[in-house]
Formats: structure tokens, sequence, C-alpha cells
């Protein structure tokens, strides 16, 4: 397969070896994320394949349970909240260090991407222990400050390479016919970068929907999100119900994916 | 046409500041990195109604100019007056200028109407007015019709004139181009040329036309700078450019040119006389050097000729080895070895030319006025 | 001639660089402002905290605050007999205040990391406090436990009377404090970090091979496969990336039950004669972590493969080298900016991993961050958890520092 016509025999041998085992290893990929769907409708709690009926029990659980919805809600809430305070602070600071004599660029970017790399058990409990004396423990107002913190290095990263491809002719022709820096701005730079932005804010909406670490040291049960409830459900017993919130929130990631493919499709078209 | 005589007329006068000034720079200096000095040390002066162009090599300062006239850029020292008024610090959506982007900057979000309706947005023109000022600008670069199309969809010749109608529809001060035709095939680029040229002229506008090809510069300028390395070298008309470049660079740079390096001796008869590397004597002229000093004698190739006794008046007769010979269709370009020179080139009528083989010795003459002595 | 002589010279004017920096600070102020709301908000909702965290590392605020009366006793003293009385009675009286206070068990499970047993001690005396009869301290203190005459019992309060110790910084390095203060090994039986240390870098660095080597040949074949069929593969590689970690962890969770999809395969197939033990194991921890983290290696290397052209490959054919070779000593070299930008990524990420072998591993299988959450959440031991936040966070800061300088922060994309 996608053999030059040179290619020896040994060498298509070799190749389809190669292929073979790419495909083996997507599937390793892939694989684990839909083991979930099924044994979220089966009727029987054991994890066992084939299932022998199905049924949406677990997801009438799921929606019964003041806990789980109370998570789900707290979950969306949470996100919005941390994704629109991360989308704006991220895309300002983005088209900042975008401008010709920023200074310390570097230095500012391995700031500001630092919150992606940082091991987030350390972040946990900074916030833990620094937002306590804050009485922003046991709050929805803290989990969104960390959370934020978290998704504004994939917003700065999305909004700064469409910032990329943006030509900075385009801003001085703005200039060059009239309009000011603000009115340059919103007719011509925001319409043009708007799907990297768009694309920042699915991520940053899934950097928080997603984390658990964080989420487990701030919250009390009263803003207990998803991801936390399910952690604690895993660790005491794992249960059907969680396998249909998992499909859930995997339902959740893979739209937001779907999204940002279409928007990157649109960009490009 | 009656301005372009008029200016014509005036190219050697100093540049006073009249209310014929559109554009001066004064002592402006630019620098990026605090060292080196992209523009040295700038004054020019830009006539109402005039095209200039500047021409010079990637880096030489040209388009940084462009640039800070435009606004895009601000002068590290020095003023620039545009009409008179001090404007390095005014931002360049109060310059009124129009710019036209190398590679056209149009938004790609918006139509073609309405990018060209776009600065008439800024300038409280709107409506049915607005709308007949675009179709206006579009006729006038022959894009009736397309209004509604995107940038996208058109060719790059296409999206040229969009930016032209862009930068006109205003009626701004003066118009910018930034080698506005780089991105065109050869065809196109010439016909633009003359596009551009038509349309300037008639309306009068005050141009300022950056670009690396000499061949355009001189088919389009009413003046061409010649920049190198921060500085002007030569502000002309082209046709003096051509003749009577001021300095090695701008022989070198305008044209096809031979360089022959040699001394000084002296003047006689009202000719320059050089002594080239083999003992040879050129008589020439142009700038008179200090007997014994180094000087360039430079010679354009088509100004050589053979010797066959038609040429009257040529002052130079000498030999010259013919190594290379290559038909180029209308003429014949041939390598020579002169004055110890292995590299001097002449552009024959290609029937002068059609005898001549590789080999062979030759006689060739030129005027003493097509020998220019060069001290810088 | 001049002239043209200092056009070529680069040109330099002490003044020059003032100029262009007046010029010019308009902009970069500009710019700056744009950043800085986010700079600020990440300085104080990210890095201040982690700062704190990290500070009581050292910090020591036991002794000093709940014996202050004793440590300033304990100045005069010289280390080396029983102290004299004025030292029991300043105790006696801070201890009397820490009863009051209900500080005394914070002291206690302080001065107990140093030494097993303080803690008793020092509840012991402050229940007994009451009892004491007038006279002289000394010997009553002595009589409720033998250890109040030992120097050394002494010289533990008197070390931590300063606000700073090395204390949990050495511990977490399996080092310790001898009672003159130098620094030694700990016992054989308590030292337990460097091995957790080394299970970390260990487990790290598996799943960093192991998805190289997983990673890579994917790579190759996406950047080969036609444009329509690359970009589906792409997607195969993107979205386990936007599926919650949480998510794949649970999946693996399943999977690596004893009667799990994994074991039923492998007896149905005849390659296991009895059900295995994967999950809460070593092997089902590095294989929950490889499949989380494949895409971070896959994609830059694959961003790096889509820009080696392939007439690379034919024209070293052409050149007469066989086609491993050509593969070898052509193709490969030119990936190694993705290799490493995606080996980096893996291994820091890997470092701190939490979730999966909570949840996934055996107790030989927990790394750093389940002992610093442990730390806090157990113990209630901050300064063990920020200690080990300090191991975990120069180990993370180096190999970020070596990525930031081969790789470049602006060079991260995200699909």
């Amino acid at each position: 397969m996608w053999l030059p016509a040179y290619a020896t025999r040994s060498e298509r041998l070799c190749r389809l070896a190669v292929v073979t085992f790419a495909f083996a290893v997507l599937v390793f990929l892939v694989g684990p994320l839909f083991v979930v769907f099924p044994l979220s409708v089966s009727k029987d709690p054991f994890f066992t394949f084939p299932i022998e009926a199905y049924s949406w029990r677990w997801y009438a659980d799921f929606f019964q349970n003041a806990r789980w919805t109370q998570s789900l809600w707290n979950s969306l809430v949470a996100a919005t909240f941390s994704t629109a305070l991360a989308t704006l602070l991220g895309t300002l600071a983005a088209l900042g260090i975008a401008r010709p004599g920023f200074p310390a660029r570097k230095a500012v970017m391995a700031l500001m991407i630092s919150p992606m790399i940082m091991p987030v058990v350390i972040v946990a409990v900074g916030a833990y222990m620094f937002f306590g004396p804050l009485g922003l423990t046991n709050t929805r107002t803290g989990l969104v400050l960390a959370h934020a913190g978290l998704a504004i290095p994939f917003v700065v990263i999305t909004v700064l390479s469409s910032l990329s491809t943006y030509d900075a002719n385009l801003t001085r022709a703005g200039a060059s016919l009239g309009a000011g820096p603000v009115s340059v701005f919103f007719t011509v730079t925001l319409p043009l970068i708007l799907p990297g932005i768009v694309s920042g804010a699915l991520l940053a909406f899934a950097v928080s929907f997603d984390e658990v670490i964080v989420a487990l040291f701030l919250t009390g049960a009263e803003q207990r999100t998803l991801p936390v409830q399910m952690f604690s459900g895993i660790r005491d017993q794992i249960n059907p119900t969680i396998m249909a919130a998992a499909s859930l929130l995997t339902t959740v990631s893979i739209a937001l994916f779907v999204g940002l493919s279409l928007i990157r499709r649109l960009r490009r078209g | 046409m009656n301005t372009m005589t008029l200016e014509r007329r005036r190219l050697d006068e100093a540049p006073p500041l009249t209310s014929e000034t559109m554009v001066a720079f004064e002592r402006v200096q630019k620098t990026y990195d605090g060292r080196t000095l992209v523009v040295e040390d700038l004054n020019l002066t830009v006539r109402r109604g005039e095209f200039l162009t500047m021409l010079g090599p990637s880096g030489s300062g040209k388009t940084t100019t462009l640039m800070m006239l435009g606004g895009f850029e601000q002068p590290t020292s020095g003023r620039i007056l545009l009409e008179g008024q001090a404007v390095e610090r005014l931002p360049p959506e109060r310059r009124d200028i129009g710019f036209v982007f190398q590679n056209y900057a149009l938004f790609p979000h918006m139509t073609v109407a309405e990018n060209v309706g776009f600065p008439l947005r800024y300038r409280g023109v709107r409506g049915a007015e607005a709308a007949r000022r675009v179709a206006e600008a579009l006729a006038m670069v022959k894009l009736g019709g397309l209004g509604e199309r995107r940038p996208a969809q058109l060719s790059g010749g296409q999206q040229q004139r969009v930016a032209l109608a862009r930068a006109m529809v205003f009626n701004p001060k003066l118009i910018l181009m930034d080698e506005p035709l780089g991105a065109l095939d050869k065809q196109l680029r010439e016909h633009m040329q003359v596009e551009i040229r038509k349309i300037q002229q008639n309306l009068g506008i005050t141009m300022v036309y950056v670009t690396h090809d000499q061949s355009e510069a001189l088919t389009m300028s009413d003046r061409i700078a010649v920049f190198h390395e921060g500085r002007i070298q030569q502000l002309s008309d082209p046709v003096t450019l051509y003749d009577q470049p001021e300095n090695r660079f701008v022989a070198g740079f305008i044209g096809d040119n031979n360089t022959l390096s040699g001394d000084f001796l002296g003047v006689e008869d009202g000719f320059g006389v050089v002594r080239l590397a083999d003992g040879s004597r050129l008589l020439t002229t142009g700038a008179a050097g200090i007997p014994g000093s180094s000087v360039t004698v430079s010679l354009r190739p088509e100004r050589l000729g053979l010797d066959n006794g038609t040429r009257q008046g040529a002052e130079n007769r000498f030999p010259a080895r013919v190594l290379d010979r290559t038909f180029l269709g209308d003429r014949v370009r041939l390598t020579l070895e002169a004055f110890g020179d292995p590299s001097l080139v002449a552009s024959l009528p290609a029937a002068d030319g059609a005898a001549v083989t590789p080999g062979g010795i030759v006689t060739l003459t030129c005027r003493a006025a097509d020998c220019l002595t060069l001290t810088r | 001639m001049a002239d043209t002589m200092s056009l070529t010279a680069p040109y330099t004017d002490p003044g020059l660089g003032a100029a262009l920096r007046r010029a010019e600070r308009p902009n970069r102020l500009r710019a700056l402002a744009l950043a800085l709301p986010a700079l600020v908000f990440l300085l104080v909702t990210f890095a201040a905290p982690i700062g704190v965290f990290l500070t009581t590392a050292v910090r020591n605020p036991e002794v000093h605050e709940i014996l202050p009366q004793t440590t300033v006793a304990l100045e005069g003293w010289d280390g080396q007999a029983t102290p004299g009385e004025e030292v029991f009675a300043a105790l006696a009286a801070d201890l009397a205040r820490a009863r009051q206070n209900n500080t005394a068990a914070t002291l206690g499970k302080r001065l107990n990391y140093e030494s097993p047993g303080m803690r008793s001690r020092i509840m012991s005396v402050t229940r007994k406090l009451d009892g004491f009869a007038a006279g002289p301290l000394a010997p009553q203190f002595i009589a409720i436990d033998a250890a109040w005459g030992q120097p050394d019992l002494w010289a533990i309060i008197q070390r931590n009377a300063a606000p700073v110790t090395p204390y949990y910084l050495l511990t977490s390095v399996d080092l310790g404090q001898d009672a003159a203060g130098g620094i030694v090994r700990v016992a054989q039986d308590q030292a337990v970090f460097l091995d957790i240390l080394g299970r970390t870098l260990w487990i790290a660095g598996l799943v960093t091979v192991a998805t190289l080597l997983l990673g890579f040949p994917t790579a190759y074949v996406i950047s080969l496969a036609p444009a329509r069929i690359a970009g589906f593969l792409l997607l195969m590689v993107l979205l386990p990336l936007w599926t919650s970690l949480l998510v794949r962890t649970t999946a693996w969770v399943v999977l690596l039950q004893t009667d799990g999809v994994i074991n039923q395969v492998l007896l149905a197939l005849g390659l296991t004669s009895e059900k295995l033990q994967l999950m809460l194991t070593r092997f089902g921890t590095v294989t929950a972590m490889t499949h989380i983290q494949l895409p971070f290696t896959i994609l830059p290397i694959l961003s790096v493969m889509k820009t080696i052209p392939a007439g690379q490959l034919r024209a070293a054919r052409s050149l007469g080298a066989p086609a491993f070779s050509a593969f070898w000593r052509v193709y490969a070299p030119q990936t190694l900016p993705g290799v490493a930008a995606g080996c980096l990524m893996t291994f820091i990420l890997s470092l701190g991993y939490y979730i999966t072998p909570a949840l996934v591993g055996g107790p030989r299988d927990q790394m750093i961050s389940n002992f610093i959450a442990t730390y806090i959440n157990r113990d209630l031991n901050w300064g063990m958890a920020a200690a080990l936040a300090c191991l975990l966070l120069f180990m993370t800061l180096s190999i970020y520092l070596l990525f930031l300088r081969l790789v470049g922060a602006e060079r991260i994309k995200l699909g």
C-alpha cells in the first residue's frame, strides 16, 4: 500500500507489516473509547461481552439520581464560566504576544504554556492551600478561576496559530483606508481569527469539563463536578451508572471535537 | 501631460518647499535593532502629481521608507512632512494616503464591493453615494460587475485591480504602492504598468511606487530614487539615470554595463583620459578625477560597435578577441577579451554580429560620450 | 569616497539604541498591556498558589510558635548536658499555653517526624502539667519519661526552633540529620522516597519508549497515506486526545478487570489458560498511560514527517542506498526534531500522572503525585507533600526547559 513503483518484493512485505502494525496501534488508540458505550446500555451490571440484553436503566439511574444530575450541572456551569474567562484573557494575550516588539516573548510564552505541563496535583494542592484563606475553596468561583488558568494556554496556542496565518498587511490596509485600531480589530482582525478563538474556547471547555484533580481538591459536595463524582465512584465500586456517565462525557467530547473539525474545515475552505 | 513636461524641465532644480511639494523627508533615520540603520539619512521630496519610484535591491531601505510614509513604521529620528505638516506621530488612518500592498491585503471575508467601500465607511460616505463611488472605482480598473465576488474568486491581476480601486476610491492625497505587480506574470505585469501609469496621469494623482525591477521603474516613473544600503544613490528622471549614472552602484544596477578599472590621467580636448589595466588609453566623459587616481569607466554593451567604417565620430577604437557569441533574436551578444579583461560584453544588432565567430579578432569602437568616468 | 565607505561599515551610534527604544516604547507597552491581564491572572491563580505551597517544604512554624519561651531559653544551651531548670520551666509554661490553645498535638506531630515517640512524650507531659509539684521541674519531667534527660531530645527541639527546616526536603531524598545536625542517610526501613522517585522516572520512561515504538511507525504510515485516508487516520489519533482522561482510564479499568474484555479475549484465543491479574499491576498502569500519551508522541512526529519531501527518499535510492539504509540514514535523522518534541512532552506529562496510577495501579505503582495527594489528604503532612512537589516540579521544569530549548513554546500545536 502507498508504495513507490520501484519497491522490491521484500520492501512490499515490510511495508505491509508496518501498515498492519500502524492499524493495530490505531485500533488500540480508538478501541477503548468505545468500550463504555455498549456497557452503558447492557442490562447486566457486569462488564463482560457479549452483551446479553440491552437496557437504558443505567441512564435512568443517572438522570434520576440528584447527585449525578447535580454534578453534571456543576460541570457545565464551571466549564462555561472558565471557558469565557480563559477565552477572553487568552485571546487578548495572544493578540499582544503576536505583535512585533512584544518584550521577552519567549519567557512570557514559557510562562503562559506552563499550566499545560505542570503536574496537576501540584496545581490542585497549591490552589487548595492558597484559595482556602481567601474563602474560595468549596466555591464555584475558586474552581472557575483554577480551571481558567489551566485552559488559558490552549486558547493562547490556538489564537496564536490563527494569527500566524493572519496577514499583518490587512491591519495596515484597514488603517490606511481610514479605520482606527478598534474598528480595524472588529471589522478585519476579529472575523478572520474567530475560528481560532472558537477552537480555543472549545478546547478550554473540554479542559474544564474533563478535569478531575483540581476539582477534587477545590469542591465540596455541593460543587462536585461530574468527573469528580465518577472518580469517587470508580474508587468505591465501579458500577454501570459510571459507564453511562462516561458515555455522556465521551459524547460531549466527540461533539466538541466534531465542532472543532468543522471549524477547521470552514477556515480552510 | 502638461504637468509632466513641466516636471521634466525642473528635474535638476533643488527641491524647494513650495505648494508643489507633497511629501518631504527631512534627515530621516530608521533602525530596527538599534545598531544598524536601515535608512541612513534620508532627504527626499515628492512633488504634487508626480510618479516617483523608489528603486533598489532588497534591504536597501526603500520599503521601510514607504512604510514610514504610510505610517506603519515610525522614523527613529527626523521629520516627515505631508503637505507641510509633520506626520511622524499621525496614525495611518488619519493620513489620508492610499496604500497598495505587495500581496494586495484584500479582506478575504468581504466581497470586492465591500473591500472597495471600506474606506468610504470611515469618511461618512454611505448608501447610494457610496455604491456609486464603488462602482465608479471598479469601472475605472475595468472590474465592473465583479463587486459581489470574494477576493479568493478573482485572478491575481483582478485582485491587484481591486487593491488599486480600494486605494483610490476615497481620493487620497497620494497613493503608495509596495511592489504591487511582483506576483503577476511578465505579460500581465507589463500591461498593468501601462494601465497604472495611465490612471495616474489621467487623474493627476501623486504616486510613490516601490520596486526592485529596474525596467518597471524606467517605464513608469517621472523620477526614480535609487536606494542602496539605506541611502539614495541618485535621484533623477529615467533617461538621465540610464545615460548618466552618478556612481558605480547606479551604473551597475540600471541596465547591463561593462565596468573597466583604470587610472585617470588627465583631460585632453575636453575628454577625460583613462589608462586601463593593459596600458591602453580610453577617451571618456563624466566626472574628472584627480590625475593619477583610480576610476571606473562605465560602458553600456549596446554602445559598442564593430568598426566597419560606418561609425563616425567614435573616439575610441580597440581590438578584441571574441570568446563567445550568443544569439538573442534581434541582437547578438558577444563576450570579448579586451584591455586584458576577458569579460567585456557587447550587444550588436543581429545583422552586424552575424559574421563574428568565436576565436576571431575584431575591432570595436565606441564614443567617448558613452564611456562614463565614475569616481565614486 | 568617504560616504561610500561608511555605507558598508556597520553604522554604530551610541544614541541610536536609545532613540530606537524611545520610538518603540509605545508599541511595546501596547503589546504588553494586552497580555498583562492573562499574565497577572496566571500569576495570581496559578504561579502564586504553587509558590506558596512549595514554601511549606521548608516552613517550620511549630516549635518557635508553640514553644516561644523554650526557644529563647534554649538559645544559651551548649547541647552537651541536660539543660538547666529554667529551660524546663519555660517548656512547662509553653505547654500550659499550648494546652489552652489546643496546639500541643500539632507540636507533638511535628516533633514525632524527627524522633518517633515525641508525640506521646509531649502529650503525656501536657496532660500531667497540673499534677506537677512546686520545686524543680526537671526531675518531674524525667520521672514521666527518662528521655527528657537526654541531650539528644533537646537538640531536636533546639534545632527545630528555627523557622526554616531542611527536614522535609532531606527526607524526600531519603536523607536526615543526626543529633549534631550533620546530613546522613536515613535507616533502610525508612528509605522509601528514592524508590518512589525512581519508580516515577522508570514508569515515565517506559511510557515514553512504548509511545515512541508504537507511535513512530503509525505516524510514518499516516504521513504516507493519501490525503483523504490520512485525514481519517489523523482523526483516530486526535479523538482520544479529546476524550476525558478519566473516561479513558475508566475504560482501562473495565478492560483490565479479571473478568474483563482482555482476559475474555485471551482465554477465547487460547493464549492463556487462566485469567491474568491485570488490574492493580505495573503492566496495566503502563498500558493505560501509553494509550493516553500516544497522541502526544505521534502528533509532533507526524507534523515533522509531513515536511520531509518524498523526493528525499527517491534521491537517496537513486544515489544507490538500499531501502532500509535510505530510510535510516536519510529519513529517520530528519524526524529527530519531532521525536524529541513528542518524547519530551510525553515524558513531562507522564511524570505528573495521578488519576491513572490511582485507579489502575497497585500500591507499588503509585507515583510521586499520588504520594503528594496522600500526604495532604490522609496524613495532613503539608511539609512532606510540598517537599515531594518540589522534587516533582524540579524534574518537570528541567525537562520543560530542555523542551523549550530544543522545541520552543511557540511550536506547540494542538491538532
